[in-house]
């Protein structure tokens, strides 16, 4: 293993990078980040709608729910690749079309996670909010979201793991990412299989498990300061932006 | 202040206002009691909109309710819960803040100084950066009547604002709103404290079966009540 890691080691961190693509874990970091900023304001987008006060708009986030859990991923990261580009007339990158069906896919189900902790936040909160004059915006912001997304963090976690996870279907339309790196080592070693994608398994689980810390710390944090102890002024500040 | 007409309200079949009349004047403070069910709440929160009605009209300050954009009726329309409802995720303090600032009716830096006012009026100044979940239900309530008194309305509505306390904390949140009818504010109280409608109402109304049987000054109301019905109720809860 040591030598499969000095030998491929750099390949497997950032691809070709700097002389080729950004490739690698690298990659896959940078596709899960950037499709986790991208799902999460959209999935907030979906469980309001999925909420919304007007029923056409409900109507609408539902279709798209349904149909959306309703397709694998890797037909909607096809159609993504495949599809769009004839469609549209635009080609794009495959890490971008990839990045697009994730998003898609993961806001319908965080969508629905987040839907889940609105309809269990208690109906006092809207109603004291609303009797004060705020509108529904300014109820959403300030009051309703605050609560929200604290409390369906560790399913919010959850969502985020699993779409870091789902990156590595990103290899089968020739995003060199993580995966895709680990294949084309077994490739040329051909005698180490279990070696390499040992490797491969604990790349992923080391980023996984970092998130978890994360937002295991994030919880703790934050339910240190809503009971009142005061932590640092900084995270105080974070706590009330979320 | 507050006109009720001809006001009814249905949840499917059942009819839960059945043709509210009446009026409440400046300043006035008004006890609304009655068995559980009879519509006393429906009727307050018909007034701010958080329950739409089906026939009447209610005016507050001569103005229908129902012409009236929502956020600027309930703007203008003090309200207690029950449940206190406090946002629990934010100091005492911002909840006072959250809707005056928002609003733009406290311009941001005089925000603090102004929520410790009201904050102090209620006498929980020292405790203005406690968060909700650290403070009693007494003290939880007081925060509201302030959150509620931020946006100064001239009309208060309670709605059973000391029936989710511990007995012992229920006078605290009565001494307060004693105060604020002494200053001449309007009162609507949904509430079981007989002696708070004794010493502080105006008028007191009783209401059964989504309708207002009877209206009278507490003195009338618990010394020479005129419908069977009060004088069940009345009977009923002394013999509690």
């Amino acid at each position: 293993m040591i030598d499969i890691l000095s030998r491929f080691g750099t390949s497997l961190l950032i691809g070709q990078f700097p002389h080729g693509p950004l490739g690698g874990i690298a990659l896959t970091v940078v596709m899960s980040a950037v499709a986790l900023l991208c799902a999460f304001p959209f999935a907030v987008g979906v469980a309001m709608a999925r909420t919304s006060p007007i029923a056409a708009v409900r109507r609408l986030a539902a279709v798209y729910v349904y149909f959306v859990r309703g397709v694998p991923l890797l037909l909607l990261i096809f159609w993504a690749y495949f599809v769009v580009p004839l469609v549209t007339g635009v080609g794009t990158s495959a890490t971008v079309t990839v990045i697009c069906a994730l998003v898609a896919y993961e806001g319908a189900y965080l969508g629905e996670a987040i839907r889940g902790a609105l309809e269990a936040l208690p109906r006092g909160q809207v109603e004291a909010s609303r009797s004060l004059g705020l509108g529904y915006w300014s109820t959403s912001t300030y009051v309703v979201l605050p609560q929200v997304l604290v409390s369906c963090l560790p399913s919010m976690v959850n969502q985020f793991i699993i779409l870091v996870k789902d990156t590595s279907l990103a290899s089968l339309v020739g995003v060199h990412e993580l995966t895709f790196s680990a294949n084309q080592i077994n490739a040329q070693l051909l005698t180490q299989p279990l070696e390499v994608y040992a490797l491969l398994a604990a790349a992923y689980f080391v980023l996984c498990f970092a998130l978890s810390r994360l937002s295991q710390f994030l919880e703790s944090k934050i339910a240190r300061i809503r009971s009142g102890s005061t932590g640092s002024a900084a995270v105080v500040a974070i706590a009330e932006a979320i | 202040m507050i006109q009720f007409s001809g006001v009814e309200k249905r949840y499917g079949g059942y009819l839960a206002l059945r043709g509210i009349d009446g009026e409440v004047a400046r300043s006035e403070v008004v006890v609304l009691c009655g068995p559980s069910g009879s519509g006393k709440s429906t009727l307050i929160r018909t007034v701010n909109r958080l329950e739409a009605i089906d026939k009447g009209t209610i005016k507050v300050e001569g103005v229908d309710v129902r012409d009236e954009c929502q956020n600027r009726l309930r703007a203008r329309i003090g309200f207690v819960f029950q449940q206190f409802n406090l946002f629990p995720h934010i100091s005492a303090l911002r909840n006072v803040t959250l809707a005056p600032v928002l609003l733009g009716k406290w311009p941001k830096r005089e925000a603090r100084e102004r929520a410790l006012h009201l904050l102090n009026r209620v006498g929980l100044g020292s405790l203005a950066d406690r968060y909700p979940s650290q403070l009693s239900g007494g003290q939880q309530q007081r925060v509201a009547i302030a959150r509620a008194l931020a946006m100064e309305p001239p009309v208060m509505l309670f709605d059973e604002p000391t029936s989710a306390l511990d007995p012992e904390m229920v006078g605290e949140v009565l001494a307060v709103m004693k105060g604020l009818a002494r200053d001449g504010m309007t009162m609507v109280c949904v509430t079981h404290e007989m002696g708070f409608a004794r010493e502080v109402a105006d008028k007191v109304w009783f209401m059964a079966e989504g309708k207002v049987l009877e209206r009278a000054s507490p003195t009338e109301f618990f010394t020479a009540p005129s419908h069977p019905r009060t004088r069940n109720f009345l009977a009923a809860i002394r013999a509690a």
